[in-house]
C-alpha cells in the first residue's frame, strides 16, 4: 500500500496558496515532511486526513480514493492534529475508551484492552482517573497519541507530535513511532530536523506550498554533500557575509556568529567544509536559492 | 486608565458588530414605532401611541428586551476578551495597575453600551417624526418625555446590567456565567412580577425588580387616559428607592470585582501547581511503556455499530450537559422561579382566593419553566453543534470513522434525553408541591400526557429548529441571537395576518385540560400538527447532516461541495421522507381547517363584520315579528360532538300595522347546517348567503296580533377540526350551548365591530357601543335584541345514557329510547328568550328551600370530586331566596338549579331557574378563613339575576346593566353582608376599588358614569358594588331595598318598555332626605372621586376617657371621560373613624360616625372609651379613592409641652 499524492493545490479564501501543485508518493514507513512554519504541512496533512479538501488533484491510498471515500480512510487513519484540545473535565480512560467506540471497536473487552494497552504506551496508566484539564501539555500531547493509535491504523498522520514534550519523552515517542512504522505509514511533520534525521526512511522539504525536495534522508545529503562551509565571524561582520555569500544558516557558538554557507567551492578564507547533516539540507534548500536578509530560524 | 479607555473605545469602535447592535437598536424602536410589525403595547385606544406612559414602558421593555442580550454582549467580554486572545498575560505585564486596566475596559465598555443605547432613543425620536404616522393618535412632539424615562430607567439599567455583566465576566472569564447572570436577573425580574401578583406584597414587588418594569407599572397602574397622556413617572418614592437598591448592588459588585481581580497571574494559579506534581515522572511506568505491546482490535462498521455509537455519544453528550453549571443553574433557578410561582400563583385566582392546586392547575403553573426551557434549548442546541470545536477536539473527532448521522443524531438524542429529565423534574416540582399543599389526587397520566407528548414534542422541535439554525449559521452568538428573532418573528408574522396555526412553528398542543371533558377533542387536530412540524423538523435535520461542517473547513461553498458527497441513498430518502409528512400533514391539516371548516384570519373577519354592518344595518329597526312561543327537540350526539335540532317558533306582530317581512339571520357557523319553513306561503325576495341573511315575503301579510308559524331544522355537526378555537361548547362531555344556534330574526348588531381602530380601518365611522338611554326603538327592546319579549318555552333533549341533559323548565317526563335518554322540560310561565342546553355525565345533590309561602327545589349537578364547595353554593342558594324573597318579591320559579360546565369558559350565567357555572370560577377553589368566599358571592349574584334581569328586564341601551349587572352585585353584597365577617366585606370592597382603578386605567374608549354604562365591567360590576354599598351606608339597606321593590313592582315582566337606569336614579332619590341629595348625582350620574387623607393623628389621656386629635385633608374630584380631573368643592358627609384593638390584637372600630367635610383641610377632636390605636378619614374605604391606604393614621401619644 502506497500513498500517492498527485498535484495537489490550495488556495485559502484570504489569497494564501497553502499547496501549490504537490505530488508525493509515500510508502510504507516513516516518512518526514520537513518545512517551517506556515509552509502548508499542516494543510497537507489535514487534507490526507480527510479532512480538508483540495482545490486541485488527487490523493489515493492503495486503491482508495482519499479525496471521496472518506470513511474508508478514516477507518484505517489515526490522526493527530498540530493543535487540538481536551474535554477538561473527563478522565483520560473515559475519554480514550469513547473515542475507541466511535473508531467501531465495540468488543468491551478488547476495547479495555487497548485502552489500557495505549495508555500504559504513553506512560499515562497511572493518570488515567485524572481530569485532562489537569494534564501538561505534554501528557496532553501524549493522550493525542494515544488515541491516533486506536484501532491499529494503517495510516497515521501526526502533525508537529514532539512540541511541547521534554526531551525523554519525545524519545520515547520517537521510538514508539519507528516501531509501528515498520509495517504502516507514518507521515510525520515537523520543522525540526533531528525528529526527521532519526527515524524517516523517507522525507520531503515543503515550503510556501511547495515540494523542495524528496528521497531519503541519505540521498538528501549526498545532494549537498561538500558544498557546506563554517566560518566563525564578527558580530558586524554578519550582515557583509549574507549580502555576498549564500548564507543558509546563522547561529552562535560561545556567543560569537558561526554561518554555513552553501557553496561549490570555498566562498573565501577562513570557511571549512563541513560533512552536512539534515539540517543543512533543510535550510540550504528554504534559504539556499535566494538572497536572504534575515537569518531568524527559530 | 486613559489609555486603556481609548484602546477600548478604539477598538469597539472599528467593529462591525457595535454598529450593528446600534442598528438593531434603532430600528427596533423605529419599526415598533411607524409600523405594526413589531408591538411593544401601549397606545391602546384613547392613549396616544406617543403619550408618555407608553413611551417609558415602550423604552424600559426594549431596554430590557433586546438590551439583556446587548448589554452582555459588550459588558460581559471586555476581560474576557484578553484571555480569549491571550493578551492578558501581555498586558498584566506592562506597567499598568490593575484599577487602570478595569476601570479603562469598564468605563470604555459602558461608553460603547450607552452608544448602542442611544440607538434606541433615536428610533423613538426619529420615528415619532414620522409622516405616515396617525396624527390623531399622537400627542404634540415632546422631547422631554422621552428624555426623562430614558434618564431614569434606561441609562440605570445599562448601568445595572453593565456592572453585573462586567463584574461577572471578569471573574469568571466565561461568556456562559454572564449568560446564566442574564438569565438569573431575568427569574428576579419575574419572581417580583410574580409577588406583586399578591396584592398586599406589591410595594415589595415593585421595590425588588432589577430592571423597573414593575415598578413603572405598579406606580401607573391607576392612571386614567388622560394622565397616561399628560404625566411620566416621577423620580421619587418608589422609583427612587428601586434604583439606589439596583444601581447600588451594581456598584457593589464592580467594587467587588475590582479588589478581587487577580491581576499577577492569569488566574489559575493552582491549576498550574496540580501540573507540575502530575509531571513527575515514574520510571516503572516508563519501563512498562517500552514493554507494553499494543494488542490488534477488531474494528466494526456495520449499522449496530453505528447504532452503538450514537447511543455512546447520546450518552456521553447527556451526561455532559447534565454536568454543566450553567444547565444546573438555569434548572435550579428555573425550579426556585417556579416555586415562587407556586407561592404566589395559586393565590391569583378570584378576589386572591387560592385554587386547589389539582393536576391541570400544576401543569399550568410549571410551564412558567417554559422560558428556562427554550433558554437551555436556545444555549445547548448551540453548545452542542459547537462542543468539539470549542474545546478544539474536533479534527481529531471529525477523522474518526463514523458516518456524519453518528454524532448528529447522538447529540440531538441527548439533547432529548435533558429535555426528559427536565420534565421529570419539573413533574416531580408539581407532585410535591401537590403533596405539600395535602392535595393527592395526582393524575400521573395527566402529567405523562402534557408534560411528555406535548411538552416534549414542542421542545424536540425546538431542538430540530436550534440544530438547523446554529448548523447554517455556523457562528454561536449569531445563532442564538436568531433563534430569539424567530421566536419573536412568529409573533410578527402574525400581525402581518398569518394566523393559521401551520404559519407558528411548535403550533400543536394538547389544548385546555378539564376536569369534565379530559383533552377531550384536542388530541386529533394535536396528532397532526406535531406530525406537521416534525415533518418540517425532521427535514431541517435532513439539511443539517447535509450541510454540518465535519473537517477544518467551513465555507459554504465546502460545505456544499462535501455535502454532495454525503448524499447517499439513505439521506435522500431520509430527507424525501420528512417532506413527504410534512407535506401530507400539512395538506391534511388544511383540508380539515379550510375546506372541511372554515377559516379567517381576523382581518378577514373583521372585514366581514364590516361589510354586513354595511350591508344590512338599514334594516337594524325594521319592524319584526317577535317569537312568542317556542317548542324544540334537541338531539345531543356527546361522542361525536353533534346536535341536531327540530323546531317550532311561534311568531307574532305585536305593531300595530300588518308585516309583510320576515328577515330571516340564521347561524354563520361553518358546522351548522339548518332549513327553515313556514306554515304560511312565502318567497325569499332578497337573499345574502354568506351572511346568511334572508329576507323573506309573506304572500299575505300578517296582521296586527295575529301569529304564523316557522319549523326550523339546525344540525350542527363536528367534521375533523378547525384551525384553532374549536368549538367549546359541544363536547364529549359537558356541552353548553344555548339558543343562538338556532335562526333569528333582524338586523344582528352585535355583530359590529365596536373598536375605533377596527372601525377606522374598515371605513366605518366611530360609534356608541350602545345606543342611547333614550333611544325609542332601544327602550322597547330588551337586552337580548328586538326577536322576542318572553316566550312559552317547552322543550325535549335527548342524550347519550350516561349523561344528563337539562334545559329551563320543570321536568315532564324522563325516559330511555333506543339506548338514549329523553328529558322532557316546560316552563309554566314565559321566559326571555334565552335557554341554555346542557349535557354531560353529573352528580347531583338536592335540597330544598322554604319560607312558608313557597317551596323551591335546589339541585347542584356537578363533576363527581368536585364536591369541596357545593355546600357554600348551597347555602348562598338559600340565603340569597331568603334575602330576595323577604327583601324584594317573591321568586317565580318552583326550582332552581345549578349545572357545572368545563373550564374552557369561565363565568356563571342565569337562565330561567338554571345556571350553568364554570368548573374553573367556584367549584375548584380552596376557601380559605379569611377568603372572600367566591362560590358563595358567584351564586348569590347568579340568583340575583332571577330578578334583575328575569323579572326586571333591562332595555338594550346605555347604562342597561346598572339594572342587572350591579343590583346582582348589590344584591349579592347584602347577602353577603349577612353571612361573612365584616373584614372579608371590607377586603372585597378594597379589592372591587383596585379593579376599577385599572380598569378605567385601560379604557379604550371612554369611561361613563355608571348610568351611562356601555358593557364596561369594571364599571357595572366593580364600581356597582362600591357605589351600591355606599349607597345603602348612606341612607341605609331598608331604603335601597324599598326604592328596589318600588321597580320590581312597577317594571317586573314588563314586555312594552324595558328598564332604563333612570328609573333607578328617579326611585333611588326618592328614597334619599335631601340632605343627602347630592350622593345620587355623585355616585351615579358622574365620575367623582375623592382624595382623602389622614395628616395629623395623635391622643391623650382624658380622665379616664382618651381624646383623639385628627388632622385630615380631603379633596374631591370630578373626571371626565378620559379621566380629566378637576377639583370641586367638597361638602361632604364622610366616615371619621377611631380604631382600638381587641384582644387578638386585631384592629376594631371603636368609633364610626358621619362628619360634614367643607374644607380641604379640617381637625377633628373625638372622644372614645377605649385605648385608641388608629384613626382617619373614610377609614374603610367607603368613597372612590385612588390611595386608599393613606386614609388612616397611626395614633402617637401627644407629648405635653
Amino acid at each position: 500500500m502506497q500513498l500517492n499524492i498527485q498535484n495537489l493545490s490550495k488556495t485559502y479564501p484570504n489569497g494564501v496558496q497553502a499547496l501549490k501543485n504537490v505530488t508525493l508518493e509515500i510508502p510504507i514507513g516513516m516518512f518526514g515532511l520537513l518545512g517551517p512554519n506556515g509552509a502548508g504541512k499542516s494543510t497537507l496533512m489535514r487534507t490526507i486526513a480527510t479532512l480538508q479538501e483540495p482545490d486541485e488533484g488527487t490523493i489515493t491510498l492503495g486503491d482508495i480514493n482519499v479525496l471521496t471515500q472518506k470513511e474508508e480512510v478514516r477507518k484505517i487513519l489515526g490522526y493527530l492534529p498540530q493543535e487540538f484540545g481536551v474535554y477538561p473535565r473527563i478522565g483520560a480512560e473515559t475519554l480514550l475508551d469513547h473515542l475507541a467506540v466511535l473508531k467501531g471497536i465495540t468488543n468491551r473487552g478488547e476495547r479495555k484492552e487497548v485502552v489500557k494497552a495505549l495508555l500504559e504506551k504513553t506512560n499515562l496508566y497511572q493518570h488515567r482517573k485524572k481530569n485532562l484539564g489537569g494534564y501538561s501539555g505534554g501528557m496532553k500531547q501524549r493522550f493525542g497519541i494515544a488515541q491516533a493509535l486506536l484501532a491499529n491504523p494503517k495510516l497515521i498522520i501526526v502533525d508537529e507530535p514532539t512540541a511541547g514534550l521534554d526531551p525523554a519523552e519525545r524519545n520515547r515517542f520517537l521510538n514508539l513511532l519507528s516501531e509501528i512504522g515498520e509495517n504502516t505509514i507514518v507521515i510525520l511533520s515537523t520543522h525540526i530536523v533531528e525528529d526527521v534525521k532519526e527515524l524517516c526512511t523517507n522525507m520531503a522539504v515543503i515550503n510556501q506550498g511547495q515540494v523542495l525536495l524528496t528521497g531519503t534522508p541519505t540521498q538528501a545529503l549526498e545532494r549537498i554533500s561538500g558544498k557546506i562551509w563554517r566560518k566563525q565571524v564578527a558580530k558586524n561582520e554578519v550582515e557583509t557575509y549574507k549580502a555576498t555569500y549564500n548564507v543558509i544558516s546563522e547561529r552562535r557558538s560561545a556567543g560569537k556568529p558561526v554561518i554555513h554557507v552553501l557553496s561549490d567551492g570555498q566562498p573565501s578564507d577562513g570557511f571549512v567544509q563541513i560533512q552536512p547533516d539534515l539540517e543543512d539540507v533543510y535550510f540550504s534548500e528554504i534559504f539556499g536559492k535566494r538572497v536572504v536578509t534575515v537569518g531568524s530560524l527559530q | 486608565m486613559w489609555e486603556i479607555f481609548k484602546f477600548e473605545l478604539q477598538y469597539r469602535m472599528k467593529r462591525p458588530a457595535t454598529y450593528i447592535y446600534f442598528g438593531i437598536m434603532f430600528l427596533m424602536a423605529f419599526l415598533a414605532i411607524t409600523t405594526d410589525v413589531i408591538q411593544v403595547g401601549g397606545g391602546a385606544g384613547q392613549v396616544k401611541e406617543n403619550a408618555p406612559t407608553t413611551i417609558a414602558f415602550f423604552l424600559i421593555i426594549l431596554s430590557v428586551i433586546p438590551g439583556l442580550l446587548l448589554v452582555s454582549a459588550v459588558m460581559g467580554v471586555p476581560i474576557l476578551r484578553d484571555f480569549e486572545h491571550k493578551t492578558a498575560s501581555m498586558l498584566f505585564t506592562s506597567p499598568i495597575t490593575k484599577y487602570q486596566y478595569l476601570g479603562g475596559r469598564f468605563l470604555g465598555s459602558m461608553a460603547i453600551t450607552i452608544f448602542i443605547f442611544l440607538g434606541l432613543f433615536l428610533g423613538l425620536a426619529i420615528g415619532y417624526l414620522m409622516p405616515w404616522l396617525d396624527q390623531e393618535k399622537l400627542l404634540p412632539y415632546n422631547l422631554g418625555h422621552m428624555i426623562q424615562p430614558f434618564l431614569i430607567f434606561v441609562i440605570p439599567n445599562i448601568f445595572i446590567m453593565g456592572c453585573l455583566f462586567f463584574s461577572s465576566g471578569a471573574l469568571s472569564r466565561k461568556l456562559l456565567v454572564v449568560y446564566v447572570q442574564g438569565i438569573f436577573l431575568f427569574i428576579i425580574y419575574a419572581a417580583a412580577e410574580e409577588v406583586m401578583g399578591d396584592w398586599e406584597n406589591q410595594d415589595l414587588g415593585a421595590l425588588l425588580d432589577p430592571f423597573g418594569i414593575n415598578t413603572n407599572s405598579h406606580l401607573t397602574r391607576y392612571w386614567t387616559v388622560a394622565e397616561q397622556n399628560a404625566q411620566t413617572t416621577s423620580f421619587s418614592g418608589l422609583v427612587l428607592w428601586n434604583r439606589l437598591l439596583w444601581m447600588g448592588i451594581a456598584f457593589l459588585s464592580l467594587a467587588f470585582t475590582f479588589w478581587k481581580f487577580d491581576f499577577n497571574l492569569v488566574g489559575n494559579a493552582s491549576r498550574k501547581q496540580k501540573k507540575k506534581a502530575l509531571t513527575a515522572v515514574d520510571t516503572n511506568s516508563i519501563e512498562r511503556a517500552t514493554t507494553v505491546k499494543i494488542p490488534t482490535v477488531q474494528q466494526f462498521s456495520g449499522l449496530g455499530t453505528q447504532v452503538r455509537q450514537t447511543l455512546d455519544l447520546s450518552i456521553f453528550y447527556f451526561k455532559w450537559i447534565v454536568n454543566q453549571i450553567p444547565f444546573l443553574a438555569i434548572t435550579l433557578g428555573g425550579v426556585a422561579y417556579t416555586i415562587i410561582v407556586f407561592f404566589f400563583g395559586l393565590g391569583g385566582g378570584m378576589y386572591d382566593v387560592d385554587v386547589y392546586p389539582t393536576t391541570y392547575r400544576v401543569l399550568n403553573i410549571l410551564t412558567t419553566f417554559d422560558i428556562f426551557f427554550f433558554i437551555i434549548t436556545v444555549l445547548y442546541a448551540g453548545e452542542l453543534i459547537w462542543k468539539e470545536r470549542d474545546v478544539k477536539i474536533n479534527l481529531i473527532y471529525d477523522a474518526l470513522p463514523y458516518p456524519n448521522y453518528v454524532s448528529l443524531v447522538g447529540k440531538f438524542l441527548s439533547m432529548v434525553y435533558m429535555f426528559i429529565l427536565l420534565l421529570s423534574v419539573i413533574g416531580l416540582v408539581g407532585i410535591t408541591a401537590q403533596t405539600l399543599m395535602g392535595f393527592t389526587e395526582y393524575e400521573l397520566g395527566v402529567y405523562a400526557r402534557s408534560l411528555f407528548i406535548d411538552d416534549l414534542s414542542n421542545w424536540v422541535l425546538f431542538a430540530f429548529l436550534g440544530f438547523f439554525i446554529h448548523t447554517m449559521v455556523n457562528h454561536k452568538f449569531l445563532g442564538h441571537a436568531l433563534m430569539v428573532v424567530f421566536f419573536i418573528s412568529t409573533l410578527v408574522i402574525t400581525q402581518l395576518g398569518f394566523e393559521h396555526n401551520m404559519f407558528r412553528f411548535a403550533s400543536g398542543n394538547l389544548g385546555r385540560y378539564s376536569d369534565m371533558n379530559g383533552f377531550g377533542h384536542y388530541f386529533q387536530p394535536f396528532t397532526w400538527f406535531s406530525s406537521y412540524w416534525f415533518g418540517l423538523g425532521l427535514a431541517l435535520f435532513a439539511l443539517v447532516l447535509f450541510f454540518s461542517v465535519r473537517g477544518a473547513e467551513s465555507s459554504m461553498a465546502m460545505r456544499w461541495k462535501l455535502g454532495k458527497l454525503r448524499l447517499n441513498r439513505s439521506l435522500i430518502t431520509f430527507g424525501l421522507g420528512a417532506l413527504t409528512l410534512f407535506g401530507f400533514s400539512g395538506c391534511y391539516i388544511y383540508y380539515n381547517t379550510n375546506i372541511v371548516n372554515k377559516y379567517q384570519n381576523s382581518d378577514d373577519s373583521k372585514a366581514d363584520q364590516a361589510a354586513y354592518e354595511k350591508t344590512l344595518k338599514k334594516y337594524m329597526d325594521s319592524p319584526l315579528l317577535k317569537i312568542v312561543g317556542t317548542k324544540v327537540a334537541v338531539d345531543v350526539y356527546p361522542e361525536t360532538r353533534d346536535f341536531e335540532a327540530r323546531g317550532t317558533y311561534v311568531l307574532k306582530n305585536k305593531t300595530s300595522q300588518p308585516i309583510q317581512k320576515i328577515y330571516l339571520q340564521r347561524n354563520v357557523d361553518s358546522e351548522v347546517k339548518d332549513e327553515v319553513r313556514f306554515n304560511v306561503p312565502t318567497t325569499i325576495s332578497e337573499s345574502w348567503d354568506n351572511f346568511k341573511f334572508y329576507i323573506y315575503e309573506l304572500e299575505n301579510p300578517v296582521a296586527a296580533g295575529d301569529s304564523i308559524e316557522m319549523d326550523f331544522v339546525t344540525k350542527f355537526h363536528t367534521d375533523g377540526f378547525v384551525e384553532g378555537g374549536s368549538n367549546t361548547e359541544i363536547l364529549q362531555n359537558g356541552t353548553f350551548f344555548n339558543n343562538t344556534y338556532f335562526p333569528t330574526f333582524g338586523y344582528q348588531s352585535g355583530n359590529e365591530l365596536n373598536s375605533d381602530d377596527d372601525r377606522k380601518d374598515n371605513d366605518l365611522p366611530v360609534k356608541d357601543r350602545m345606543r342611547p338611554r333614550d333611544h325609542p326603538i332601544g327602550v322597547t327592546e330588551n337586552l337580548l335584541g328586538g326577536t322576542a319579549d318572553r316566550i312559552r318555552f317547552e322543550i325535549t333533549i335527548s342524550t347519550s345514557p350516561e349523561q344528563i341533559a337539562i334545559a329551563p323548565g320543570y321536568i315532564q317526563r324522563e325516559w330511555e329510547e333506543n339506548g338514549r335518554k329523553y328529558y322532557h322540560y316546560k316552563m309554566d310561565e314565559p321566559i326571555l328568550n334565552f335557554y341554555s342546553i346542557v349535557s354531560a355525565e353529573y352528580e347531583v345533590i338536592k335540597d330544598t328551600w322554604s319560607n312558608g309561602k313557597q317551596d323551591v327545589n335546589l339541585e347542584i349537578y356537578y363533576h363527581k370530586g368536585h364536591e369541596y364547595n357545593l355546600e357554600r353554593m348551597m347555602r348562598s342558594m338559600k340565603k340569597s331566596l331568603d334575602y330576595f324573597t323577604k327583601n324584594f318579591s317573591p321568586y317565580q320559579y318552583r326550582q332552581l338549579r345549578i349545572m357545572e360546565f368545563p373550564r374552557y369558559r369561565s363565568f356563571a350565567q342565569s337562565f330561567s331557574n338554571t345556571v350553568p357555572f364554570s368548573e374553573e370560577i367556584g367549584f375548584m377553589l380552596d376557601v380559605g378563613e379569611d377568603d372572600v368566599d367566591i362560590p358563595f358571592y358567584v351564586t348569590a349574584h347568579e340568583i340575583a339575576h332571577q330578578w334583575w334581569a328575569h323579572q326586571v328586564t333591562e332595555a338594550g341601551v346605555q347604562g342597561n346593566a346598572m339594572s342587572s349587572e350591579t343590583m346582582s352585585q348589590y344584591s349579592a353584597l347584602m347577602v353577603m353582608k349577612q353571612e361573612l365577617k365584616p373584614e372579608i366585606i371590607q377586603k372585597f370592597l378594597k379589592l372591587e376599588l383596585d379593579r376599577y382603578l385599572r380598569g378605567r386605567a385601560t379604557e379604550s374608549k371612554k369611561e361613563q358614569p355608571l348610568d351611562h354604562v356601555e358593557g364596561q365591567g369594571y364599571i357595572h360590576y366593580r364600581k356597582g358594588s362600591l357605589l351600591m354599598y355606599a349607597l345603602q351606608d348612606y341612607i341605609s339597606e331598608d331604603s335601597v331595598n324599598l326604592a328596589l321593590r318600588r321597580i320590581i313592582n312597577d317594571w317586573a315582566y314588563k314586555e312594552d318598555r324595558y328598564i332604563t337606569s333612570d328609573v333607578y336614579l328617579e326611585e333611588f332619590r326618592k328614597v334619599t332626605p335631601d340632605s343627602l341629595q347630592y350622593i345620587i348625582a355623585d355616585l351615579f350620574e358622574t365620575i367623582t372621586l375623592f382624595e382623602n387623607r389622614a395628616t395629623e393623628a395623635t391622643y391623650e389621656k382624658v380622665g379616664d376617657k382618651y381624646q383623639v386629635n385628627l388632622d385630615i385633608s380631603a379633596i374631591k374630584y370630578r373626571a371626565d371621560s378620559l379621566g380629566n380631573e378637576n377639583k370641586i368643592a367638597i361638602n361632604d358627609w364622610v366616615d371619621i373613624g377611631v380604631y382600638g384593638q381587641d384582644e387578638a390584637g386585631e384592629d376594631k372600630l371603636i368609633y364610626l360616625q358621619k362628619h360634614k367635610i367643607n374644607q380641604e383641610t379640617m381637625n377633628f377632636k373625638i372622644e372614645v372609651d377605649e385605648l385608641p390605636i388608629k384613626a382617619g378619614i373614610d377609614p374603610i374605604n367607603k368613597l372612590i379613592d385612588r390611595n386608599p391606604d393613606d386614609n388612616r393614621k397611626r395614633l402617637t401619644l401627644k407629648e405635653d409641652s
